[in-house]
């Protein structure tokens, strides 16, 4: 599935440096991270009508926060996960793993 | 509780245990990487059921409902919430590198890949150490967990030590034949089994209880201090920020997730665990979230251990014995889905990092030292599991701290060429004993400066590991060549 492992949008990205990619990568978990520690949302937790009858905002906010992770996996995957090339992990075999 | 239905059920899930080994078994190779690895050939599913099934314990139906059953709503978010997304970042972050070593250089386990990184001896020992420090109590938990769910759920029919005996047991069964191609065809299956079931239990139960939002509203009118996290001592924002270092990133340190990933047979195969990971967690922890919080209305006032028991109470007390035998078919599939994990990741770990520092073994010799291991630990995990020595109680409190502390040494030997032999020792050892001054009350508690104590061990990880890395002569470049040069014909 190229879209969902990022492998569609791969061409655009690798324009960048990987250096660049890297920062990006870095800003995608400190904005995760943030949003996992955002205190200030705690003052919606009863504010905020129910979602779907039953989930109150300290509920619901982390079905959207698993949402988002999908999302922010799928961006990391396309700037800094490239297939590996064959000769690079050419398996050693169990017997030369005997014999070290 | 049973009748001939639920009876039914249960030998069909351990008789399909058993015909899964019994398969595995047959269609292993008797070589130490089709034994311990699955001859690095896990596809997509197996990887992924692989890591879930073992990273879900006892703790998550019994514990966490528990912990909801106190705190409300918010008890989802600080235990699970940054694992959602971190979790699978880590198995990027750290797998996917560790994982292109493992194809390149035949790694299998920590003590490998970093030993092979710092060329040192000394650093795969100090893995090894950790490793099995902090994993056999983890191990004896685990098993006293899931053997006290047992008696719960079977209200009390069969004793605790014979539930301890069930449970490894059964896990040997498959275990001991099909190495890590069984657990992970158990893991499939028993993964698989508790997300439906449990996915239908809430279903259940939420209609005993009135339905979805009748329930909700209850808590609304009756407990509204479950909706509202800042209300809740337990979550103030130091501790869940805290929390942040306890759970979530040990997870990659884990021998038995950490080998899991090298077995994969393709880069592409991890990239799909990431993808999807978050929702796996998310749903079965909110599964258990909710069934804790609708347990404080439906059954109010309970405490501390009886607390953690409102799964089985909800079940019993709304549900038929069939939903009871179902129920304890969960526990036994999350339970022993990761005890295979543990027992087969501390047998691995010293048979091919232990025992050859003092013989060298053929494959064949490693798949038979391996299976003896798996039957020793079992045993002393099962002795210690009925003593409870409070000592080895109190290491596993602690335990996933002491794999969090750990992390920074892997992320480092993995992205900083500087990183020397002599930085990743410091700040392997520095971190651990710090963890345990402040665990053991050694230290006084202000020196934390409120935090929990795996915060100040982590940041001093790190910082040994670039102090003392600036300290000592850098690494030869053969030796950052070995490493660095691979990722940099990969990270281009």
């Amino acid at each position: 599935m190229p879209v969902l492992t990022g492998t569609l949008f791969w061409g655009a990205y690798t324009k960048m440096k990987f250096k660049t990619r890297l920062v990006l990568i870095i800003l995608i978990v400190l904005i995760m991270f943030l949003l996992h520690n955002s205190f200030w949302l705690w003052e919606l937790d009863n504010r905020l009508p129910l979602l779907f009858g039953f989930m109150p905002f300290a509920f619901s906010f982390y079905i959207g926060y698993a949402l988002l992770a999908v999302l922010a996996m799928r961006l990391i995957i396309a700037l800094g996960w490239p297939e590996p090339p064959e000769e690079v992990i050419n398996q050693i075999s169990d017997q030369e793993l005997t014999d070290q | 509780m049973t009748n001939a239905f639920g009876i039914g059920i249960l030998l069909f899930y351990v008789c399909i245990l058993i015909a899964i080994g019994v398969y595995g078994g047959r269609v292993s190779k008797i070589t130490r990487e089709d034994y311990f690895m699955a001859g690095r050939g896990l596809g997509s599913i197996a990887v992924f059921m692989a890591l879930f099934a073992s990273n879900i314990t006892a703790f998550t139906i019994i514990g966490h409902a528990g912990f909801a059953y106190e705190i409300g709503y918010g008890a989802y978010g600080y235990v699970i919430g940054w694992s959602i997304f971190i979790t699978p970042f880590t198995y990027y972050l750290v797998g996917y590198r560790s994982w292109l070593l493992g194809k390149r250089y035949g790694y299998a386990t920590q003590p490998q890949v970093f030993g092979g990184i710092f060329k040192s001896r000394l650093i795969s020992l100090l893995f090894l150490v950790l490793l099995l420090y902090y994993t056999l109590p983890y191990l004896v938990v685990s098993i006293i967990g899931g053997s006290l769910a047992f008696t719960t759920v079977t209200e009390g029919l069969v004793p605790y030590w014979l539930a301890a005996v069930v449970i490894i047991g059964i896990s040997l069964i498959y275990t001991i034949p099909a190495g890590l191609r069984g657990t992970v065809w158990t893991d499939i299956f028993q993964g698989t089994l508790f997300l439906v079931v449990a996915a239908f239990l809430l279903s259940a139960v939420a209609r005993a209880l009135g339905g979805f939002s009748e329930i909700t509203g209850q808590i609304v009118e009756s407990n509204p201090a479950m909706l509202q996290r800042s209300l809740s001592a337990e979550l103030a924002p130091i501790n869940w920020f805290s929390y942040s270092f306890v759970n979530s990133i040990a997870v990659i340190v884990f021998p038995q997730i950490y080998t899991r990933i090298l077995a994969a047979r393709s880069s592409s195969n991890l990239k799909q665990v990431s993808l999807y990971y978050p929702l796996a967690l998310a749903a079965i922890f909110g599964i258990s979230t909710l069934l804790g919080v609708w347990g404080s209305v439906a059954i109010p006032d309970l405490s501390g251990k009886d607390a953690d028991n409102i799964v089985p109470l909800l079940i019993h007390q709304f549900l038929t014995p069939t939903w009871m035998v179902l129920g304890l078919v969960v526990v036994l599939a999350i339970v022993k889905s990761s005890i295979d994990s543990q027992l087969l990741a501390v047998a691995h770990l010293v048979t091919v990092d232990f025992l050859p520092r003092f013989k060298r073994i053929t494959s064949q010799q490693a798949v038979f030292r391996g299976r003896i291991l798996l039957v020793i630990f079992a045993a002393v995990a099962y002795y210690i599991a009925l003593v409870r020595p409070g000592a080895i109680l109190t290491i596993a409190g602690f335990a996933f701290s002491g794999f969090s502390v750990m992390l920074p040494v892997m992320i480092g030997a993995l992205y900083w060429p500087r990183a020397t032999m002599q930085g990743a020792c410091a700040a392997l050892v520095i971190p651990a004993i710090m963890l345990h001054l402040w665990y053991l009350d050694i230290l006084p508690q202000w020196t934390t400066f409120g935090f929990m104590p795996v915060f100040p061990s982590f940041v001093l990880a790190v910082l040994t590991l670039i102090v003392v890395s600036y300290l000592t002569p850098s690494p030869p470049p053969e030796q950052r060549e070995k490493t660095f040069g691979i990722f940099d014909r990969v990270f281009k």
